[in-house]
């Protein structure tokens, strides 16, 4: 050890000099971070952020129209972009390829031969199979193998029917990063409040075309037509074309569409299950969406219908609970706020904090403070004394009043509309805290339906919008595969099809890992919320399950029974035969009105027959005194009929929308 | 032999460092010393057992006795002539079973067993629930009945495959072999029905197999198979000091191939696992009759003291019979839960208890069979507590021998059992 040591710092003394160049201090800007870590808002592979694209231009759209409560009617086509078609939008000239070997899909000789001799070797197999009379597998076309560099391209266009963007609004609001309305403490349906932005920043890397937005305002007169791209470096909008056009149709809304790269052959399943599970939570909204490309059986168009006029409320902003706040979060609080004085403060700026309570929490902080003391005067070490009070202080919990949820009667109607199942629950939990934001739990279980797996289909929504990806570690998979026992409702967890459905909205998700595509298991207040909530579930379940079995059951006792009738009466026959073969060679001393059996059986006067009869007959009584009894039990009482949404044909008919910032008020004439 | 030893010894100090503790160790003649007068005291303490009817016991108790094939025949011809008559008089029939659920167990500690207490259900032949088990008692009836007029025994394998297509699985037609036996007050085994071979034996034991006789010292590496059918075992004898119970087959191995019956005389029994009938039996049957003390050796975990309490106090499922299967006053050798750090058994060959092993534990803690011998109650308690567990293998990382040739002979050295 210690006679290598020269030589190591000898190494070390040689490399030092070779140093970095001087680091300079550099800034990035928020553009730029994005741009450089778009894993973190779900952009991770093409495949992934045609994905993300769809589903951020979605989740805009239903937040625009639920904010002026109208019902969401959401169109979103994905159009494919051939090569050729792409390299003439952006103006370049497509080129042969010259020299063919410097390309990575260059196929040298001595690979073409060996695919030549497999794909004759498959033939001659094929041929063999033919010839034997064998079922001919449909070979699989060869497939194209996607060099790389061979990137598919994709337009996708999301148009809605929310409230629009003021026309001055509309470059910032897309061409800067971390600028948004969504940043006030309410439950949101947005990640990062980064949305389209960065759905931009990805057509800005991947394709350089810029996005493309229409807009137009309720009862505006005209539609804001906006094509811009962002500068990443600077984080601000560069605009290529900015005008008003013309609004004959009175149409209001948004309609946002942008070039960019992705995969839709595998991102395909997850973007419908999207939609799908969108739709479930969602049974409001309407959703066409349409996938169009130049192979006409690839398109995909498919219609979400509305199944229900009833919204749940527009979630509304909260100020902070006082457990849930840190320093940092209390001195925005100080700089932002209005009010004076410490008093006024801590009552104003903060839930559940009254008078009397605010008077008391200032006694508690020490002698320096006085509920007169200037708020903005606080100093830095008085603000941590005010953080240790408030997480150390009792306070009541915060209400979930504040919280939207998608409500049992909307849940019910997305499970039932979507997968059609033979049975479902619903239950919605009541308001409960995780450090000092409120969340619920709504749950739906279901049994049975039209594309329904075997086993367990987890369904899971964060503040109504589905989460696809990393089940496996999620609160809800976790609960639903380990802590319920489904046998006890009745319900087998591998041979029927389960589908459970677990929404959580809060003002806060406390999502786990970069992507927020998981809640962590290891909270335990959402942990038993959860597994409350499907429980209630199954609860409600094993009453119509055990019903339905009980009525099977009915159908069915009499052949049940009837069943097991020879094998009874056979196995007590072969016992009589025998003792009748003793008892007449031994004559054993038995009670005599056995020994009359005995002889009945040797007589042939009791035979298997003979049981066999007897024992129908009195199955059939019983099994007649059961129906009785069963149709006395539950002849009166029928399940109560579901209660069905029509949708009005003549939507456009006479009325009169007067509105107001909190609601609409609609007069039917 | 004696030469091998003394080498033995003299190397010992360089291999203290791998097998510690070995200079605690006195010699082998110490040991034995110890070892008689263990055994002797225990052997002569041995009273008259007392019986469920010495005891007057707030409810009375169902048991069962070994019944002649006679009796069994003419117990099942009358309970089908009843069947009949209720059949011919259109009332369909039913069988009246004891209940062998937990709800109708009961621990008597002045016994220490388990025992079943006279609850019944009644199984008609016209209700959905029962149907399937009132026809296979009927049918299993009538097998047997079967078996008592040839006077032959058959494997609970054999019962199945006569009517698969009934019985549908083995453990079915198990099952209502022990209702069976319940319904009819007899042991299974006069019944005639055996099960396969499980448990073996092997060591300082010579006794009668149908008529010939077995000297267990002289039956190889794997020791002789535990008959199934007790009733034709006899002649027991032996100079063993002890009868060494393992749970494991690969400790019992270790053993039998170490010859360690011929160090410390004894008899080395083990059903791999949890025991069967038989071995239960055989166990029983030395213990009354060579009168000698039994030493366990099993895991250190939740399951390995169930398994010493199934030969201790019995099974809930064979609770019916727990008279003739139990034997009681079985000593807690090894390796027990305190063991684990008086023998510095290393960090990695123990284990971390599951939720699941935790929970038996607590479920053990519960259990008036453990609460009623206070060492046991103290290590389980400490087993829960630091929440590892360890199989007998864990030994072996201080070389495969040292069960055989330092823990063993240390544990007896210091009458170290529970």
């Amino acid at each position: 050890m210690e006679s290598e040591s020269p030589i190591e710092t000898k190494k070390g003394k040689s490399k030092t000099p070779r140093k970095a160049k001087e680091s300079i201090l550099k800034q990035k800007s928020p553009a730029e971070f994005f741009a450089e870590n778009k894993n973190i808002a779900g952009f991770d592979n093409p495949g992934k952020c045609l994905y993300t694209t769809v589903r951020e231009l979605v989740e805009n759209a239903l937040d625009s129209a639920e904010s002026i409560s109208e019902l969401p009617v959401v169109e979103i086509t994905i159009e494919e972009i051939v090569k050729n078609k792409f390299n003439s939008m952006i103006g370049l000239v497509d080129r042969e390829r010259v020299d063919e070997e410097l390309y990575d899909d260059y196929e040298t000789a001595k690979a073409r031969e060996k695919r030549l001799a497999k794909e004759a070797r498959a033939q001659e197999i094929q041929a063999k199979n033919a010839a034997l009379g064998k079922k001919v597998k449909e070979s699989a076309a060869p497939k194209s193998v996607k060099g790389r560099g061979e990137a598919s391209f994709y337009r996708v266009t999301c148009k809605d029917n929310g409230r629009g963007m003021p026309h001055d609004d509309i470059p910032n609001m897309f061409g800067r990063v971390l600028s948004g309305t969504k940043y006030g403490l309410k439950q949101t349906r947005g990640k990062f409040g980064l949305g389209a932005k960065m759905a931009l920043i990805w057509s800005k890397m991947s394709t350089g075309l810029p996005i493309e937005i229409s807009s137009s305002m309720m009862g505006q007169n005209y539609i804001s037509f906006c094509r811009l791209d962002i500068d990443i470096h600077r984080n601000i909008p560069h605009i290529h074309l900015h005008e008003k056009r013309d609004n004959k149709d009175r149409w209001h809304g948004a309609e946002i569409q942008v070039v960019i790269e992705g995969n839709w052959t595998t991102y395909r399943s997850k973007i419908l299950h999207y939609m799908r599970q969108m739709a479930v939570i969602t049974p409001y909204a309407q959703f066409l969406f349409k996938f169009v490309s130049d192979a006409p059986d690839k398109n995909v168009t498919i219609k979400f219908a509305r199944r229900t006029d009833v919204m749940p409320p527009v979630p509304v902003e909260t100020k902070h609970h006082p457990s849930s706040v840190d320093i940092l979060l209390i001195k925005r609080l100080i700089a932002e706020t209005s009010k004076q004085n410490l008093m006024q403060f801590l009552q104003h700026e903060f839930v559940n904090i009254g008078k009397s309570l605010a008077e008391r929490l200032i006694g508690e902080m020490g002698p320096e403070f006085s509920p007169k003391l200037a708020v903005k005067s606080l100093t830095d070490q008085q603000i941590v004394r005010i953080h240790q009070l408030f997480r150390q202080a009792k306070f009541d919990d915060p209400s979930g009043d504040c919280l939207s949820p998608a409500g049992e009667y909307n849940l019910r109607l997305g499970i039932i509309k979507e997968l059609h199942p033979d049975m479902v629950a619903t239950y919605s939990g009541s308001a409960q805290v995780f450090e000092g934001h409120p969340f619920i739990v709504e749950a739906g279980v279901s049994v049975g339906g039209k594309d329904v797996k075997q086993g367990l289909n987890i369904f899971r929504f964060a503040n109504r919008i589905p989460l696809l990806f990393e089940q496996g570690g999620d609160v809800v998979t976790r609960t639903a595969l380990k802590r319920i026992s489904w046998s006890s409702y009745k319900i087998n967890q591998t041979q029927d099809k389960i589908g459970v459905f677990v929404s959580i909205v809060s003002t806060k998700i406390p999502f786990k890992g970069t992507g927020k595509e998981y809640i962590g298991d290891d909270i335990s207040e959402i942990a038993s919320a959860v597994k409350s909530a499907i429980k209630q579930c199954c609860i409600q379940l094993k009453s119509k399950i055990v019903k339905k079995m009980q009525a099977r059951e009915q159908q069915e006792r009499k052949r049940n029974l009837s069943k097991y009738i020879p094998d009874a009466t056979n196995a007590v026959y072969d016992v009589l035969k025998e003792m009748a073969k003793s008892h007449a060679s031994k004559k054993k001393r038995i009670e005599e009105r056995d020994a009359d059996i005995l002889q009945n059986v040797s007589d042939q006067l009791i035979t298997k027959e003979t049981l066999k009869e007897k024992l129908t007959q009195h199955v059939e009584k019983v099994d007649y005194e059961m129906a009785l009894e069963y149709a006395t039990q539950s002849g009166v009482n029928e399940e109560p009929r579901e209660d069905m949404y029509l949708q009005s044909l003549y939507a456009k008919s006479n009325f009169f929308d007067f509105h107001s910032p909190i609601f609409v008020f609609r007069l039917f004439q | 032999m004696a030469d091998k030893k003394k080498r033995r010894r003299a190397y010992s100090d360089s291999e203290d460092a791998s097998q510690p503790f070995k200079h605690l160790l006195k010699s082998d003649d110490q040991i034995l010393q110890i070892l008689k007068s263990f055994s002797s005291t225990s052997s002569s303490s041995t009273s008259k057992p007392l019986t469920l009817a010495d005891l007057s016991l707030s409810s009375t108790c169902r048991e069962v006795s070994d019944l002649s094939l006679s009796s069994v025949q003419s117990a099942i011809e009358s309970l089908v002539l009843q069947l009949t008559h209720q059949i011919l008089s259109g009332q369909g029939f039913s069988f009246t079973v004891p209940s062998r659920s937990s709800s109708n167990q009961l621990y008597v500690p002045e016994v220490d067993r388990i025992v079943l207490k006279d609850k019944c259900t009644i199984r008609p032949f016209a209700h959905i629930s029962s149907v399937r088990k009132t026809t296979i008692t009927a049918r299993i009836l009538s097998l047997i009945h079967q078996l008592c007029l040839k006077n032959i025994h058959v494997t609970k394998r054999d019962l199945f495959y006569t009517d698969v297509k009934l019985f549908q699985d083995q453990l079915q037609s198990d099952a209502v072999l022990d209702d069976v036996s319940c319904m009819l007050g007899c042991t299974r085994s006069s019944l005639n029905v055996i099960a396969a071979e499980k448990g073996v034996v092997v060591g300082r034991l010579i006794f009668s197999d149908n008529g010939d006789m077995i000297d267990c010292t002289k039956m190889g590496m794997g020791g002789k198979a535990i008959p199934p059918n007790i009733d034709r075992v006899g002649d027991m004898q032996s100079d063993a000091l002890f009868v060494l119970l393992v749970e494991k087959d690969a400790a019992y191995i270790r053993l039998a191939e170490d010859r360690f019956y011929n160090r410390f005389p004894c008899i080395i029994v083990t059903a791999k696992g949890q025991p069967d009938v038989a071995t239960r039996l055989f166990l029983k049957k030395m213990k009354t009759e060579l009168k000698l003390p039994v030493l366990a050796l099993v895991d250190s975990d939740p399951y390995g003291l169930k398994i010493l309490s199934v030969y201790g106090c019995g099974s809930k499922n064979m609770s019916y019979d727990s008279a003739n299967l139990t034997t009681p006053d079985i000593k807690w050798l090894g390796i027990r839960p305190s063991d684990l750090d008086k023998y510095n058994i290393p960090e990695q060959c123990r284990l971390p208890m599951t939720e699941q092993d935790i929970k038996t534990g607590k479920d053990l803690l519960e259990e008036e069979f453990v609460k009623k011998n206070p060492g046991w109650v103290e290590e389980l308690n400490l087993m829960v507590k630091t929440k590892q567990k360890a199989e007998i293998q864990a030994l072996s990382s201080f070389g495969f021998q040292y069960l055989s040739e330092v823990y063993l002979p240390l544990k007896l050295q210091q009458q170290d059992w529970l």
